[in-house]
């Protein structure tokens, strides 16, 4: 066995298993959501141009309007589209079922949840605490975790026949966690319910550097870690035996996926609320795009979901401008015929 | 070299599966697994293949104990074909077939793979299945492409002898006769070429005719094993099925009522 140069899975080149079309699309994407971004800098209540920006001929507050403001915002929409989309696109794979979706199961509101305690519960916490920005995302993603365990648990290790059963539990989660935050919402200050009610309808406004550097680090390492452990979840697809006997360590690829998952969803619900249907909607329209296989779908979707969150951001904020229509229920009105459709499409469920 | 399994017991939710078996799958031959349904005989392949590790007893590869060697070397050892279950995504024959390839880190893996992979779809009669929907296949198209992946499994690069093993549980069922001739060729192929085999089937005219070596269980123990013709005895199937048995012998013809 030692004439074998045996290496594992994770370290296969990435483009290893991503046909030649399947790369122009992920590098297609990539210059969609480049172009997104720029409009998403430029336009708005407040008119401003990058190439402006570049040539210093902008004035201070156009400056400030454009680093602090604007580019936060660009940047966490495109992150919470692409933690999203990935996470979904992993979760889909890891349950063998198309229509996992971190809201749907319960993983969102898992993080929205533990968000909400930290928000009503522990408000001395962040004052006297110069670590008290990062409270929330630790809460929202050990929400998130806690979810997924719990499913993990109650399904029985995600097993293919308790599809139904994984759904109906995402459905009591859901309703558990809408009784807290209901209860939560109920002893809250006038201050805290202000916040709160803004976060919940999910909104990518008033965010921060502070704020958004933990959130930027959490995600990013997560999709990294997610990304090389595409073909895996390729193998898991022949069913878990089979998997293990293609090399497959089937119970760490499982702790993996949950626990990247749950970090970046739970980190993006922390600064954007919940947003619906994204992660079930995006991975769909990346396979439908170029194909089934996770090398193309994981990366695929989070350069989709980035794409069009970004986007759907831009109009959320010039569609009434210069008021603006929360994310969540823009999302949710394009997503929600969409999961109807998928729903009709699959019937064998 | 084999890969053996010594003394397995296996209890699952309280109930004995397996009662203290013994069996060696040699390199180069063919052993099938027969008995009535409910014997142990796909418990017994997942114990070998390390699926299951419930179990008392041991089981090793090459004399390596199973427990220390590591999934993917395991992978690079043998390689098994279940019965299954369907895909819930859009996967084309193509990815499914690129599932049995191990990383060997080589540098030219794509050609490689290419050519190899050419062969033996041409071996198992996929040619025309290649571009398609995996979950639009029928079932004997599905297992004909499960085996290739199996045999693309047992892939080594030029110049080394590790002995490799393929474990197939009811391999032609589903299949039309040509393919199910064409099946036997490939597998009576590897094995001359080194491979060991281990088969469970239903067909005891099938298991006869093609296996160097037969094990009988029944209710989790083990009846008999040895040589084919040795095991060639109305009376110990019928003991093993418990129903009235014949034999011709030239050809051989079991028959059962």
């Amino acid at each position: 066995m030692e004439s074998i140069k045996k290496l594992s899975y994770q370290s296969s080149l990435f483009f290893h298993f991503v046909s030649k079309k399947q790369t122009v699309y992920i590098i297609s994407l990539c210059v969609i959501m480049l172009i997104f971004s720029i409009l998403a800098i430029t336009f708005g209540s407040y008119g401003l141009s990058i190439i402006d920006y570049l040539l210093g001929k902008t004035s201070q507050i156009q400056n400030t309007v454009l680093t602090e403001i604007r580019l936060p915002r660009v940047i966490l929409s495109g992150l919470a589209g692409a933690s999203l989309g990935i996470s979904g696109a992993a979760l889909q794979g890891l349950f063998r079922n198309p229509l996992a979706d971190p809201g749907l199961i319960g993983v969102s509101a898992g993080a929205a949840l533990g968000a909400t305690l930290m928000i009503v519960l522990g408000g001395d916490l962040f004052s006297q605490n110069s670590l008290g920005i990062f409270f929330i995302p630790l809460a929202a993603v050990a929400g998130s975790s806690l979810v997924i365990f719990m499913l993990y648990f109650m399904t029985k290790g995600f097993g293919y026949e308790g599809v139904t059963y994984m759904l109906l539990v995402g459905i009591a989660i859901n309703a558990i966690a809408g009784v807290g935050i209901g209860i939560l919402t109920y002893i809250s200050s006038d201050a805290e319910l202000r916040s709160l009610t803004f976060w919940t309808m999910g909104s990518f406004g008033g965010v921060t550097w502070p704020l958004l550097l933990p959130v930027i680090l959490i995600i990013i390492f997560s999709i990294m870690v997610m990304i090389p452990y595409a073909r895996q979840l390729d193998l898991l697809q022949l069913g878990e035996p089979e998997a293990y006997r293609l090399g497959v360590d089937v119970q760490r690829l499982k702790y993996v996926v949950i626990m990247t998952a749950a970090a970046s969803v739970g980190a993006s619900v922390a600064l954007s609320g919940m947003i619906g249907f994204v992660g079930l909607i995006v991975p769909h329209l990346t396979r439908l795009l170029g194909g089934v296989n996770h090398n193309y779908v994981l990366p695929g979707s989070a350069l989709m979901g980035a794409a069009l969150m970004i986007i759907a951001d831009l109009m959320a904020r010039t569609i009434i401008q210069p008021a603006e229509l929360p994310i969540g229920l823009i999302t949710s009105a394009i997503g929600s015929p969409f999961f109807l459709w998928l729903i009709f499409k699959i019937k064998k469920l | 070299m084999s890969i053996s399994a010594k003394s397995i017991s296996l209890n699952l939710g309280g109930k004995k599966i397996l009662k203290d078996i013994s069996i060696e799958v040699p390199s180069g031959e063919i052993l099938s697994i027969i008995g009535p349904n409910g014997a142990g005989k796909t418990s017994l392949l997942n114990v070998l293949s390390g699926n299951l590790n419930a179990y008392n007893g041991l089981v090793s590869y090459n004399n390596i104990p199973l427990n220390n060697i590591s999934i993917q070397e395991r992978a690079y050892t043998r390689a098994v074909m279940s019965q299954f279950q369907s895909i819930a995504f859009d996967y084309s024959v193509r990815d499914i077939l690129e599932m049995g390839w191990l990383d060997y880190n080589f540098e030219r893996i794509q050609e490689d793979l290419i050519s190899f992979q050419q062969e033996i779809i041409e071996e198992c009669d996929i040619q025309n299945l290649i571009d398609q929907k995996f979950n639009t296949l029928s079932g004997g198209e599905q297992r004909r492409v499960h085996f290739a992946r199996a045999l693309i499994q047992l892939w080594q690069p030029l110049n080394t002898e590790d002995q490799k093993y393929l474990l197939l549980d009811e391999p032609f069922s589903n299949l039309d006769l040509v393919h199910k001739v064409k099946m036997m060729n490939s597998i009576k192929k590897r094995a001359s070429s080194g491979t060991g085999v281990l088969m469970i089937l239903h067909d005891l005219n099938l298991a006869y005719s093609f296996s160097d070596k037969i094990v009988i269980l029944k209710n989790g123990k083990l009846v008999e094993k040895g040589k084919t013709k040795n095991m060639l005895s109305a009376k110990l199937l019928a003991r093993a099925y418990e129903t009235f048995i014949s034999i011709d012998d030239n050809p051989i013809n079991i028959r059962y009522y």
